[in-house]
């Protein structure tokens, strides 16, 4: 029971961060391995709030979120001069600066050896120790952000997103201001990953580097193009199959030494024979 | 005196750099494919020649060996992959999406393979040093990577703009649809340049692990700076895909001076950026 509450917590955290990915790659067609980075981001800012401070939880939440906003948004920028491949060479140098900091930067993330002890998150004076009590906050960001997401696809702000990813030429020609709208989706993307890696940190109580490297990006993006880019229902998906997929492969023998590569290798396998045979994933729209 | 040293060092690792920069760089102004996974034939390269070389083949032979094997790599990859992706009419990203899960299968393949650790090669030859006067030294295999690095660039050079396969490639950079009708076949050749740049890549692939050792992961921020390097030197330029990786190693050899080296990526990427706002199309911009 434990074991599936941790689970369901996990997944729910990787679909918050999953809709983040979407939102990006999915909807606006902006590609993107440098979710890792921002969530890693979220999750050490709000590791450092509560170790270190009296703030609780939430105001640390906030904090993470606003910090993730502002970082997607400058991460967003320089690419928005050139599009298209320029994108993917700004999100891998990120991504790789990233790590770098979360590495090397000992005084503030701890290094490689990471951050232990971090505290259980806390709402309105009640500590949430138990699995069940976190199921029960992760359910509910999880929640909002799903209707946060379908409310956006409805929204006229939602099928401009797409028009841009279908044209951006045209959506231009019609007068729209593609600038600020894929300003807004980095933002809105950085928000949702910030509060996912909050999240993450308070639930684990323990993070390092490796938590958000580029593999890390990539076990993102499977998710969501296995799931089904372009959807909310692929983002749900996605995250609770591939989590459960590391499972799957235990019941095989495979030495320990290589378990780590061997997962890695099934979410690269798992890219390509989507990329081929279904791109659209399992619930999602044609890519 | 260390800044010459240092200089001297920026120059070796850039005219590295340089052949992975135009080797990309032939890739990417042909099939218009950015081929992330060029990073995983990079590493493999050195890979196929460790083996060999652990099993008595010469030095020279087994290089050579790595190049034919890492050419058919190449070509399976475009007839297997791109080529379907193309039929099925894949989306850009589609395509970026399944090259990314190609470079994570083979760097995990690696991994599993002959596991994460940095392998060294064997060879008494390669530590011997140089020296160049005024107490600059460099190591043997060093001194042989500028040289054959410089002799590729000639080679591409030439091979580009003098001999009838260099020209159908250009040819058929500039306008496949037009190649198409005069019957110079693209299909075909994007079989041949991805061989052929798969090969060439093996060159600094093979030569820079023999100074600094092997290791599966290694191939990304290589290929990072010399995409950088490429889009800074001006897409389809050959000299200055090369010219720019000099430079930028040069200048975050430099940085040493001033910085720990963990923080080189961002010298990189600080380039980067530089150019993304003030020249985002690169200084010897074809057109």
């Amino acid at each position: 029971m434990d074991f599936l509450l941790s689970y369901l917590v996990l997944a729910e955290i990787y679909v918050l961060l999953g809709l983040s990915t979407n939102l990006l790659v999915g909807i606006v067609g902006i590609f993107s391995v440098s979710q890792a980075a921002v969530f890693g981001v979220g999750a050490y800012i709000v590791a450092f709030f509560l170790m270190n401070t009296s703030v609780s939880f939430l105001p640390a939440l906030a904090v993470a979120a606003i910090c993730c906003v502002v970082l997607n948004i400058v991460v967003t920028l320089p690419s928005l001069r050139v599009s298209g491949d320029y994108f993917v060479v700004t999100s891998f140098g990120i991504q790789l600066l990233a790590t770098a900091v979360f590495t090397n930067w000992t005084g503030g993330t701890g290094g490689a050896n990471g951050l232990p002890g971090i505290p259980p998150p806390d709402v309105f004076g009640i500590q949430l120790a138990s699995n069940a009590q976190l199921a029960l906050l992760t359910s509910i960001m999880a929640g909002l952000g799903c209707i946060a997401f379908w409310l956006l696809m409805r929204a006229p702000f939602g099928r401009l997103l797409r028009a841009i990813r279908e044209d951006e030429l045209a959506v231009a020609a019609a007068g729209k201001n593609v600038l600020r709208a894929k300003v807004s989706a980095a933002a809105l993307a950085g928000a949702f990953a910030g509060v996912s890696g909050g999240l993450y940190a308070t639930f684990l109580s323990f993070i390092d580097p490796s938590s958000f490297d580029l593999d890390a990006s990539i076990l993102l993006l499977t998710m969501v193009v296995v799931g089904g880019a372009r959807t909310l229902a692929g983002s749900i998906l996605g995250p609770f199959v591939l989590l459960a997929l590391p499972q799957l492969l235990s019941l095989v023998e495979i030495p320990t030494t290589i378990a780590a590569a061997a997962r890695q290798l099934v979410y690269g396998l798992l890219l390509i024979v989507f990329m081929l045979f279904r791109p659209q994933g399992l619930l999602g729209e044609k890519l | 005196m260390v800044a010459l040293q240092l200089f001297v060092n920026g120059i070796v690792t850039g005219c590295a750099l340089g052949v992975v920069a135009i080797s990309f760089s032939l890739i990417y102004s042909t099939l218009r494919i950015f081929h992330v996974a060029h990073a995983g034939i990079y590493t493999m390269g050195g890979y196929v020649a460790y083996s060999l070389v652990m099993h008595g083949v010469p030095d020279i032979l087994a290089l050579l060996l790595a190049m034919v094997a890492a050419a058919m790599a190449g070509a399976a990859i475009q007839v297997l992959l791109y080529q379907r992706l193309a039929a099925r009419k894949g989306t850009h990203l589609v395509v970026l999406i399944a090259s990314l899960g190609l470079l994570a299968v083979i760097q995990n393949l690696l991994a599993a393979i002959y596991s994460a650790n940095i392998l060294q090669f064997p060879g008494a030859w390669s530590g011997e040093i140089v020296n160049l006067g005024d107490g600059i030294r460099l190591t043997k295999v060093q001194f042989l990577t500028v040289i054959v690095c410089i002799l590729a660039y000639i080679g591409m050079m030439l091979f580009a703009h003098r001999t009838l396969l260099g020209k159908r490639i250009r040819a058929v950079a500039s306008n496949p649809f037009l190649a198409e009708i005069t019957r110079l076949r693209p299909q075909a050749v994007y079989v041949y340049v991805i061989a052929i740049a798969s090969a060439v890549v093996c060159l600094p692939g093979v030569l820079v692990p023999y100074d600094l050792g092997l290791q599966p992961y290694g191939g990304v921020t290589p290929l990072l700076t010399a995409t950088i390097a490429m889009i800074a030197g001006g897409v389809g330029s050959i000299t200055g895909a090369f010219l720019l990786s000099v430079a930028i190693s040069v200048v975050q050899n430099l940085s040493l001076l001033v910085m720990p080296g963990e923080w080189s990526i961002g010298v990189t990427f600080f380039v980067f950026v530089i150019f993304m706002l003030f020249r985002p199309t690169g200084l010897f911009a074809a057109r």
